[in-house]
């Protein structure tokens, strides 16, 4: 049976990497040279280990009961420090010093030690470049632990690329000898080297296969989707008298839509001018999250089924009471049934009366974020139902009914919030039209709850197609809960793809208007122009595209 | 004449497997990783006693070091051990980044150097080993000339912090230090033989040969000083600039090509701090070859590793010396 339900407090890790992804960029463009592509293929793998499933102290970095990192594929180095400085080991803001001359940030990572406290940072055990040798030093590490009866465990990040190096399957032999169990190696599986395609240099293929075959414990994962990193480290965990390898199957620059599966950006710096735009392509994250009480109510499991193939990222689960809403959908025995058919995380708005007393239910139930109602709790209830989820390892949320302003009570609780819900519809029935009248309150909740403190998501829910996905998005929503847009009409595959679709002329457009402010629009298009073509009719931009050489 | 019969020798190899496994009841942080080659190095009596801590990996040396470095990082010493043409030979790159440059606590100790491995030939016959360790920064390199100075040195290093490389040979060796209360000072070289005419700058099995060579000079009048320099690096400034200042004239020895090795190194010294005459005896640039081991003094002969052809270098030496 798969182990769902993670404590992984998934709107908080989103958040983390979406930081990390920024700061590496920033540091990047400021060094004028680096490697965004494994930095970005890389993001979900690093922040899944260090924000959530390694055990480390970054006030202890030397701890002895620490887990350790080898990080072989070392030029995934800005991605690395900026999961480090995230973390905690050092202050963001260094990133900026990024392969410049005196910065504790060398090109590749350097083992911190007293030999190298200038060209280092507390918490970096292993001093990379030279590609295919971290899993090995991996396995001393493992061997050590092993022989002093330790239970730390050692997890090593390796490249599709630096596989053609014989000393990994030196090292993959080996570690299948010594049964490593304390060993678990993550195959950053973006299909992209140096000179080009994997495949094509020296094919890898099939991967799998050939760890299974040297006696290694292989799982395979969608390595951008944490929720599959965090199931697979937890089985991970569960494996005996064998070295386990995790293929994360990435996308090269995932986070840039002009770097994704891009060789050209191996080691590209983007032009300076364009970072305001990059960063604001990495905070416009879409998340699609479709709600499985539109269409027809009976075999959930099966409309879970459908739209996990389609790669949307979370499940909504409406819960409605009958008191608080007039309707009753289902309740958390539901969920806890649900929950063993996908490890998609679970977004569950309650729309119930009095839910803390009923929250444990939903927290046994292992939801991955669960959203209460404004209208249905007071500050106090809604403070301790917060800390109870955030022990729990499950994000909090807060909904707001149309009708409701913010209540003033919810800026004292704003810093540990990872979801606002602001209803565009008023709940209770599957089905209603969006209700354009709560675009300046998302604009508002946006902008204002972010001056004070707030972090996470704005999420839209309520009669969202194609079209108003699009308003909502620009009025600062990252997550759509789509009903009917998705399962009212027959095709879910069309209908995800639309909304992606849609999402994405948005976000063009968008980009594109802060390019035009930088005064940087004609060399963003020539750096975009494949990601641009296929919407250059909607955004109006033919002419302008076709006249770009 | 090296390996004569009237001459008592001693395996260093044997020393380094004893030493290593008298360190290991005294301190359980010392581990060993071997490459196929443990029962050759003499590290198998090491995994014999704490098998637990005996790491063979087989015949791979890339994954051989970087497995000690892991080893190091995780708090062990760790000794890494296999023939001199294969570490450093095949993982210079590992040895560079990976243990040198964080300075882990790695000890490096092969054997097998030079062209007394005998019948392997020269794909076998380390004489580059010296030259490439040395110029990484963080390592230090050691060329013992005895059992004695092996077990010493063994103890140092394995109780200095950081990365050692230490070549030792196949044959047993003369035996030089009798007295194992001898001093072996890390970039310290030990004066074996005063004299004041020249001064013969050796290490590792040429030791022998430089006194052999020192004897017979004497017996024509001239008197030359002898140094082991065990530690070609740190190497000894102090007294190589001494030896260059007081006797005018230096000839080195080693088991290695002259190029980049001992006598590369000796002559950085004098060349920056007094320069004298230096001439280098060892391999010119040139690959060995197979010679059976009963063949191995005519093999030296044939490449210039002699008592004879050290006193020739020092006479040569001489006759250019100001002094």
């Amino acid at each position: 049976m798969i182990d769902m339900g993670f404590n992984m407090r998934y709107l908080d890790l989103k958040r983390r990497i979406r930081d990390v992804r920024m700061w590496a960029i920033e540091g990047i463009a400021e060094a004028g040279s680096g490697h965004p592509g494994a930095s970005f293929s890389a993001a979900e793998i690093m922040g899944t280990l260090y924000f959530r499933r390694m055990r480390h102290d970054p006030s202890r970095p030397d701890w002895d009961q620490r887990d350790y990192f080898i990080n072989s594929k070392a030029h995934s180095a800005p991605g690395f420090y900026s999961t480090l400085a995230v973390a905690g080991y050092f202050p963001p803001e260094e990133v900026r010093t990024l392969r410049k001359l005196g910065s504790r940030l060398q090109g590749h990572p350097v083992r911190y030690s007293d030999h190298q406290k200038h060209h280092s940072v507390p918490g970096i055990e292993y001093s990379g470049g030279s590609e295919g040798i971290g899993l090995s030093v991996g396995i001393g590490i493992a061997l050590a632990n092993k022989l002093d009866g330790k239970k730390n465990r050692v997890f090593v990040l390796i490249g599709d690329g630096e596989s053609n190096e014989g000393q990994i399957w030196e090292a993959s032999m080996a570690a299948g000898k010594f049964k490593l169990d304390n060993l678990v190696a993550i195959l950053d599986r973006n299909r992209i080297q140096q000179d080009g395609f994997t495949e094509d240099i020296m094919p890898l293929d099939p991967t799998k296969d050939k760890w299974a075959a040297f006696n290694w414990q292989v799982f395979e994962v969608d390595g951008h989707k944490v929720e599959q990193i965090v199931d697979a480290l937890n089985k991970a965990a569960q494996v005996h008298d064998k070295p386990v390898m995790i293929i994360a199957n990435t996308v090269k620059g995932n986070g840039i839509r002009h770097m994704a599966n891009n060789p050209q950006w191996h080691g590209k710096a983007p032009p300076k001018r364009h970072t305001e735009v990059l960063l604001e392509e990495l905070d416009s994250e879409c998340l699609i999250a479709p709600s499985i009480i539109a269409g027809e109510r009976e075999n959930y499991e099966d409309k879970i089924r459908k739209v996990e193939r389609e790669g949307v990222d979370m499940i909504h689960l409406d819960v409605m009471d009958g008191r608080f809403v007039p309707n009753i959908t289902f309740f958390a025995d539901t969920i806890k049934k649900l929950r063993r058919s996908t490890s998609l995380p679970f977004d569950a708005h309650l729309m119930i009366e009095k839910p803390l007393e009923q929250i444990q239910e939903y927290i046994d139930a292992r939801c991955d974020i669960i959203t209460v109602h404004a209208e249905a709790c007071t500050e106090n209830e809604f403070k301790e139902i917060q800390e109870r989820l955030i022990d729990a390892g499950i994000s909090p949320g807060i909904a707001i009914n149309p009708g409701t302003e913010v209540p003033e009570w919810l800026y004292h609780c704003l810093h540990d919030l990872d979801v606002i819900i602001v209803m565009s519809v008023n709940p209770g029935f599957a089905g209603q039209k969006f209700m354009p009248e709560v675009l300046p309150k998302m604009v508002a909740v946006s902008k204002e709850l972010r001056e004070h403190g707030f972090r996470g998501y704005v999420e839209a829910d309520g009669g969202i197609d194609s079209t108003t996905l699009q308003q909502a998005y620009d009025a600062g929503a990252q997550i759509f809960v789509a009903g009917a847009a998705v399962y009212g009409g027959g095709d879910i595959h069309g209908s995800v793809i639309q909304l992606r679709h849609k999402a994405a002329v948005a976000l063009e457009k968008r980009l594109l208007s802060h390019a035009t402010q930088l005064n940087v629009r004609p060399d963003w298009m020539i750096a975009r122009k494949h990601i641009l073509i296929p919407y250059a009719n909607e955004l109006g931009i033919e002419e302008e595209l076709h006249a770009i050489k | 004449m090296l390996l004569s019969s009237e001459k008592k020798t001693a395996d260093m190899r044997g020393a380094y497997g004893d030493t290593l496994v008298e360190l290991g009841s005294d301190d359980p942080r010392i581990v060993c990783v071997g490459g196929d080659t443990t029962d050759s190095l003499k590290t198998k009596k090491f995994g014999d006693k704490y098998p637990e801590r005996m790491f063979n990996v087989g015949i791979a040396e890339a994954n051989l070091v970087s497995v000690a470095a892991g080893l190091s990082i995780a708090g062990k010493i760790a000794f890494a051990s296999t023939y001199a043409a294969f570490i450093p030979g095949k993982c210079v790159d590992q040895i560079r980044n990976t243990i040198c440059y964080p300075s882990l606590n790695v000890k490096l100790v092969v054997s097998h150097a030079g062209l007394t491995v005998g019948p392997d030939g020269a794909s076998h016959q380390q004489i580059e080993d010296i030259a490439s360790m040395r110029a990484i920064p963080n390592m230090r390199v050691l060329v013992p000339a005895d059992a004695v100075a092996v077990k010493h040195l063994i103890k140092t290093i394995a109780r200095t912090p950081g990365p050692f490389y230490m070549r030792l040979a196949r044959p047993s060796s003369e035996v030089i230090y009798a007295d194992k209360a001898e001093s072996f000072e890390i970039g310290r070289g030990n004066v074996l033989e005063d004299g004041s005419d020249a001064t013969i700058i050796a290490c590792g099995l040429m030791v022998g040969r430089a006194l052999e060579g020192a004897r017979d000079l004497k017996r024509k009048g001239v008197s030359c000083r002898v140094v082991d320099m065990f530690s070609i690096k740190p190497i000894d400034r102090e007294l190589v600039a001494k030896c260059a200042k007081e006797t005018g004239a230096i000839a080195t020895a080693e088991e290695h090509n002259i190029v980049g090795g001992l006598g590369g190194a000796v002559s950085e010294v004098t060349a920056e701090t007094y320069p004298v005459p230096v001439k280098r005896v060892g391999v010119h640039d040139t690959f060995g070859e197979s010679a059976r081991d009963e063949e191995i003094d005519t093999l030296l002969e044939q490449y210039g590793l002699t008592a004879t052809e050290i006193a020739k270098a020092v006479l040569e030496a001489r006759s250019r010396s100001r002094k």
